[in-house]
């Protein structure tokens, strides 16, 4: 049997994202590509389990900025000079509590490796700035019970139990070796005692099944779904959903995210909020989506679900992130080599009915 | 000149030449040759400089002593007076040393070099002996050196004159080989007085490396060391590397190469413009058939302009990104050198860009 020839799925991937890149965001994309080929940058979020006030410090006097910290302010300017029209999409709707350092624009230090601090748990996480928007834009309120769907390995998660709002969290990926890099993280990064009991519940189920097994019944529901994780698919060969054998699974992808979505919402409280987030630039895996999705249980299950308005939560980060500016619904952090974060999409919706 | 060299071997004989030389009253004729219209003047240099060469390729020198004297008293006649001055001068040493200056000056103004240039010659290097200098500067002129470079070339770098002639004369004929003489030398000279110091199997290094690593032709090479003079002192290895990196990833071929002088710039400068080049998807490395999806930026609009040309035209970005860019790319190709350190070492970093594995059910 001939063998195929050896093209690298790293090399497939940037070929993809070229044709489909090029059009969707014309003159942005070469931007948008040598900075997803250089490396990124990370923000480091404070473990507010750990003695967080001495590791600010410490992050700070690396000359990094707590970049939440500094939105909420700018936010709070504004709306006492009276620039915000809606005072209700001012800093109280930002999820509470998180403090992720980041070095200034076009600085490209990095973050030294975590460490474990005195109480037994690490100091601070390093992941992509970007991924803390998706929380933050949740908006969790104290004695909320909270849903994280697609959970593993776990940075958006651990997020949500920083902000110390979750009455109960339930984290849930499909597959086990994936949850068990989330129960590690867990393990480092929280107390014991606020993991045992009801309070974290980790599972490794179908997420496409929630709204069977608990429909109703959240406050916040994150889906962070799988997706073609374009930055990874760039540097990394081995799995890459771009090898020549996942091709089917890869044009499956936006119907296993939309599945994932109806999902979360019919597990979502009528009257409760939803993020859906990916990493991913393509429309098909992200305004698509959502738009499908809304559409599909507005007719199948004739649930009201609306689209809330982030440009307000937009401008409050524009000087940390760059954000592309044409998107039907949600918000896109593009990469840019001054400000190296993203890709990353997300929605927040409003299950009316 | 000539007699002087002679001087130098045959010490007694010298004498009867070097009285000979006297009757040219040196002085005399200095002032004769710069009254001279300068149409008569560079006739002088020319007959000169063929006297020289003849000299050089190692003619009869007693010839050449000859025919100068004769033609010269002619002139001079008149000065008898200022003769029998001179003739009682001679005899000291202070006055034979004073003499000489005076031939070598002569002898420089009638090359052409301005009386200011002949002055800050000699003074250049005050324990060289003005003969040396003379011998030196000749050299250049018979390699087709107009004075002005020379002196120029001199001038920026007077460890020159320290060198010992038969080394200058050797190195001199190699040049000449290598088909780098007249205008092609002064570019090289004025960048690089290093091609006439720097031991011959330097040189051999870095030409072997053109011709037989890089496989460029004689006349390529030529091209290349006229043009890019600053190759000679590179490291052989980093020259080779710069020309692969030309050849094979950038796929440029080897008339391109000399064309643009490509050897000439560093390859920080090209590494740094071509890879940024490159991520943002406007230079793409030619397949094997030579092509590319769409056309390359020419090399001229990637190299030889200023970098704000480079990213206002060719690469369409800012000052700002580009020298984010460059922090990262020069990060990168240091952790290069290092040993890797695999990613999963990264212990609290965020893989949220994990894959999802399917079929690992519960």
């Amino acid at each position: 049997a001939a063998t195929e020839p050896k093209f690298p799925a790293t090399q497939l991937a940037l070929q993809n994202f070229d044709m489909t890149y090029s059009i969707q965001f014309g003159d942005l994309w070469p931007s948008i590509r040598v900075s997803l080929l250089s490396e990124q940058k990370y923000g480091a979020l404070v473990n507010n389990f750990a003695a967080w006030d001495l590791v600010s410090g410490k992050l700070e006097k690396l000359s990094a900025r707590d970049f939440v910290n500094d939105a909420i302010c700018h936010g709070e300017v504004e709306a006492e000079s009276g620039q915000t029209t809606t005072p209700s999409l001012a800093s109280g709707s930002c999820s509470p509590n998180l403090r992720c350092f980041t070095f200034p624009r076009g600085d490209v230090s990095r973050f030294p490796p975590a460490r474990l601090g005195s109480l037994g748990v690490m100091d601070y996480y390093l992941m992509d700035a970007a991924s803390l928007l998706p929380v933050l834009a949740l908006g969790l309120q104290p004695g909320d019970t909270v849903l994280d769907l697609c959970a593993a390995p776990g940075g958006k998660t651990l997020a949500l139990l920083q902000t110390g709002c979750c009455r109960n969290l339930a984290a849930n990926d499909l597959s086990t070796s994936r949850t068990g890099r989330l129960q590690k993280v867990l393990h480092s990064y929280v107390p014991q005692d606020i993991r045992d009991g009801n309070r974290v519940r980790v599972t490794s189920w179908d997420g496409r099944k929630w709204g069977e097994l608990e429909g109703d019944t959240y406050d916040r529901v994150l889906v962070d779904v799988p997706c073609t994780t374009d930055r990874h698919s760039l540097r990394e060969e081995e799995n890459n959903i771009f090898q020549r054998s996942r091709k089917k699974e890869r044009q499956m992808l936006p119907m296993l995210q939309m599945q994932l979505l109806a999902a979360g919402l019919l597990a979502t409280k009528p009257g409760g909020h939803v993020v859906y987030s990916t990493c991913s630039l393509s429309h098909l895996q992200n305004e698509y989506v959502v738009q499908g999705t809304i559409e599909f249980l507005a007719n199948q299950y004739s649930i009201k679900v609306q689209v809330e308005d982030l440009t307000h939560f937009r401008k409050l980060f524009m000087d940390t992130f760059s954000f592309f500016p044409s998107c039907q619904v949600g918000e896109l952090v593009i990469p840019n080599l001054l400000a190296n974060f993203g890709p990353m999409y997300f929605c927040k919706m409003w299950r009316l009915t | 000149m000539a007699l002087n060299n002679l001087a130098q071997e045959r010490r007694g004989v010298c004498y009867m030449g070097v009285s000979d030389w006297h009757r040219l009253i040196p002085l005399a004729w200095a002032h004769v040759a710069r009254r001279t219209p300068l149409r008569e003047q560079k006739r002088t240099c020319a007959s000169l400089l063929c006297q020289l060469a003849t000299a050089s390729k190692g003619g009869s020198l007693r010839k050449v002593s000859c025919v100068e004297p004769r033609k010269y008293v002619r002139e001079s006649e008149c000065r008898a007076n200022v003769t029998r001055y001179r003739l009682e001068e001679q005899r000291t040493p202070v006055a034979r040393g004073v003499l000489e200056r005076e031939k070598v000056i002569s002898a420089l103004l009638d090359m052409g070099f301005s009386d200011i240039h002949v002055n800050e010659l000699l003074s250049m290097w005050p324990s060289v002996p003005t003969q040396q200098v003379l011998d030196f500067i000749s050299e250049l002129i018979l390699l087709g050196l107009n004075p002005e470079p020379v002196y120029v070339a001199v001038k920026k770098s007077p460890e020159l004159l320290k060198l010992p002639m038969m080394h200058v004369r050797k190195r001199s004929s190699y040049l000449r080989k290598l088909g780098l003489g007249e205008g092609k030398l002064k570019t090289v000279l004025l960048c690089c007085p290093e091609i006439f110091t720097m031991p011959q199997r330097d040189i051999d290094g870095i030409v072997g490396v053109l011709r037989e690593k890089c496989l460029f032709t004689v006349q390529q090479v030529t091209r290349i060391l006229h043009r890019c003079p600053y190759v000679l002192q590179e490291d052989p290895g980093e020259l080779e590397y710069k020309f692969q990196y030309a050849y094979f990833r950038m796929g440029v071929k080897h008339a391109d190469v000399v064309r643009t002088d490509f050897l000439r710039y560093s390859i920080t400068r090209i590494q740094q413009r071509h890879v940024f080049l490159e991520r943002l998807g406007r230079y793409q490395t030619p397949d094997k058939k030579g092509q590319t999806r769409v056309p390359n930026p020419l090399l001229k609009d990637i190299l030889r302009v200023s970098e704000a040309e480079f990213l206002a035209r060719t690469a369409c970005s800012s000052a700002a990104e580009f020298d984010v860019f460059k922090k990262l790319f020069a990060r990168e190709e240091e952790e290069k050198t290092e040993s890797p350190m695999p990613d999963s070492e990264r212990l609290s970093v965020d893989e949220e860009e994990e894959e999802e594995e399917e079929g690992e059910e519960e």
